[in-house]
């Protein structure tokens, strides 16, 4: 009888404890992006979904609230979200700040409303997060440097065009692809390297023309850290009859018109972050660091270099075109 | 004959205080937000969110009723949080910063006013073109980036949220605007500066037949407007703890829809204070229930179009 009256309260404890545990694993999360209508946001918004369909598979219930700032680029948009989250107690916030001081002190407030903040995408001058989920600028510049130092054998002249000023993830790129160059390639001359194309596809079009009026001549590559210039100084090539492999291109980021650049072969390599996986990582870091389980506070999420040779690779295919249509309705 | 003006202004007053209860009771039905949504923490966090558009609308209320209207809000407000910025960082101390932002913002208005009065021009087209010269200028000063300000504690105080978990204290931005909307609303009421406004607004013709000098009244007008804009500028700094250029694009719509929604007829002569404020809180619970229900963005954008052109239709009908 005390035997069975033991079982009786082993099972109903066990019983107790699932439930508890079944109860307990219920999140919400609030992802809030930077824009809703770049396709970088996107990749995010479906690696956050990926996320949640696992989650649920293994028996955690996740419900994910994908909410962008109303006027994309407003950091007061952007403010007024975290905070509408912050009273509503989602279980936890998944951030990309549109700027690194202006969102300061909503997630100090958050965190204070005992309500966790996983940043993603792009830093934020505080340490009260519980991680950075990015990719690694810098190593990105580096991978682009090796790739280009391989591709000239060596030696040559290279132009850097960089971004613009003041954008801190572009200028990591750019620090990375010169240290690799100066440190490993000591033959390959940089000739160019002070030059910003600026935001749109337009001046960055007009900056390239006139690099390559001035430097069309002795060029062996180029390398440009982000999407806009990646295109605009293609284009430029293809114009003086350069392109195709006359010099080496390489690029950051996998824009449609990139892709197509690389498939007719006026691009040589292109380093392409994973959006996707931030999006993904953001959410389950969140559910970890939820489920009390220890997390890094900087989460890298890679940077793949895609060359023509292995831009069919079904990996590399997901990061060129990211399968939306099975994530996003 | 008393009758039918005393219930008019009742449903006048009452009419937008009516939209807030019902922008309130329709996300209080939702039992997931309901919880959330009516706390005293989230409260605060909503009329925090209000005071920039709210003190945006006690100049905005004052200019439409004049009959006039002013586009250049969202850039001066960027301009202004530039100039607090750069004044800063130059080392000035908080308050003569606080002097140069409302100064610009004064001296923008002046501006406005001396070409709206003076060559007697359409606001909608001054305050057009006021628009695109504060945003340059804005941009030129800051070289096109953000300013980041030091760590100042009191312009930094006027906007922060402190105890996010409760109703109060209050973030002091919230007490100023309280204390300027019921001078304001003194002023527009009891003054002869106020009555004039009116005056103007509902018939400027015989307004100046009646011996008002409208041409420096408008001056005037547009003069403490821009005031006005000079201190949402100063509380964008305050919450954004930087001078952005490109910031509040877009903001002088929403004040002017919640000008609109309070009441005030676009036609000028009519509107209120009181009726403003509602109109701005109501914008503000819109936004903040709409984020916590998950609504997508898009939807918070037709709802708000569909709640200003339905308060225009109210509008109409009462008249």
């Amino acid at each position: 009888m005390p035997k069975f009256l033991q079982h009786l309260v082993l099972v109903g404890l066990s019983i107790a404890a699932l439930l508890t545990v079944r109860g307990a694993e219920s999140y919400t999360i609030a992802v809030i992006p930077k824009g809703t209508t770049h396709e970088f946001w996107k990749s995010i918004h479906a690696g956050a979904i990926k996320a949640q369909r696992e989650l649920t598979g293994q028996g955690t219930k996740v419900e994910i609230i994908w909410k962008g700032p109303l006027r994309e680029d407003d950091r007061d948009q952007q403010i007024q979200v975290v905070e509408n989250f912050m009273a509503r107690h989602v279980s936890a916030i998944v951030l990309a700040p549109l700027d690194s001081q202006a969102l300061v002190n909503p997630v100090h407030n958050a965190i204070l409303a005992k309500v966790p903040v996983v940043v993603m995408d792009s830093d934020l001058k505080s340490d009260e997060y519980v991680s950075f989920v990015a990719t690694d600028n810098y190593k990105g510049g580096q991978l682009a440097g090796e790739q280009m130092g391989k591709l000239l054998g060596g030696k040559g002249n290279v132009i850097l065009l960089r971004y613009a000023v003041g954008s801190a993830s572009t200028e990591a790129r750019e620090n990375g692809f010169l240290d690799v160059l100066k440190g490993k390639y000591p033959n390959i001359k940089i000739i160019s390297s002070d030059q910003h194309a600026g935001a749109t596809r337009e001046s960055a079009y007009q900056t390239s023309q006139n690099i390559l009026n001035r430097f069309g001549r002795e060029v062996n590559g180029v390398f440009c850290p982000c999407e806009p210039p990646t295109i605009a100084m293609t284009k430029a090539l293809r114009d003086i009859g350069l392109a195709g492999g006359k010099v080496k291109m390489i690029g950051f980021d996998a824009g449609s018109q990139s892709v197509l650049d690389m498939k007719n072969g006026d691009v040589q390599a292109l380093a392409v972050q994973n959006p996707m996986l931030m999006g993904y990582l953001g959410v389950t870091t969140a559910v970890k660091h939820l489920r009390g389980e220890k997390v890094e506070k900087r989460i890298d999420t890679g940077v793949a270099l895609v060359t023509p040779e292995n831009m069919n690779e079904p990996e590399i295919k997901d990061l060129l075109y990211p399968p939306f249509d099975k994530y996003l309705k | 004959m008393t009758n039918p003006t005393v219930s008019r202004r009742l449903f006048n007053i009452l009419g937008p205080f009516f939209g807030l209860v019902l922008v309130i009771g329709l996300f209080s039905l939702s039992p997931t937000v309901r919880p959330y949504f009516l706390t005293g923490a989230n409260f605060k966090i909503i009329l925090t969110q209000t005071v920039i558009v709210a003190i945006g609308t006690l100049g905005m209320t004052m200019i439409i009723v004049s009959g006039g209207i002013d586009l250049s809000v969202g850039s001066v407000v960027a301009l202004t949080s530039v100039v607090g910025a750069i004044s800063l960082v130059k080392g000035f101390s908080p308050l003569v910063a606080i002097f140069f932002t409302l100064a610009v913002g004064a001296g923008i208005g002046l501006i406005n006013g001396l070409v709206i009065g003076g060559l007697r021009m359409m606001p909608f087209i001054v305050t057009l073109g006021m628009m695109g010269v504060a945003r340059g200028t804005a941009k030129w000063l800051s070289g096109s980036q953000t300013v980041d300000s030091p760590k100042t504690p009191i312009i930094d105080n006027l906007m922060a949220l402190s105890e996010p978990t409760r109703l109060f204290p209050f973030p002091r931005g919230v007490w100023i605007v309280v204390g300027l909307a019921i001078v304001m609303a003194l002023v527009m009421r009891e003054t002869v500066f106020g009555r004039y406004i009116f005056a103007i607004g509902a018939n400027e013709a015989a307004a100046r037949l009646s011996g008002i000098r409208v041409q420096l009244q408008k001056v005037l007008i547009y003069t403490v407007g821009g005031l006005f804009f000079g201190l949402a500028g100063l509380m964008q700094l305050s919450r954004l703890t930087l001078g952005d250029p490109t910031a509040a694009i877009g903001l002088e719509l929403d004040i002017i829809a919640a000008v609109v929604i309070g009441g005030a007829s676009l036609s000028g002569g009519t509107g209120s204070i009181l009726g403003s404020m509602i109109g701005a809180l109501i914008m503000a619970v819109l936004r903040n229930g709409s984020n916590q229900m998950g609504w997508p963005t898009y939807m918070q954008e037709i709802i708000i179009g569909v709640v200003i052109i339905f308060a225009v239709a109210l509008d109409k009908l009462r008249r």
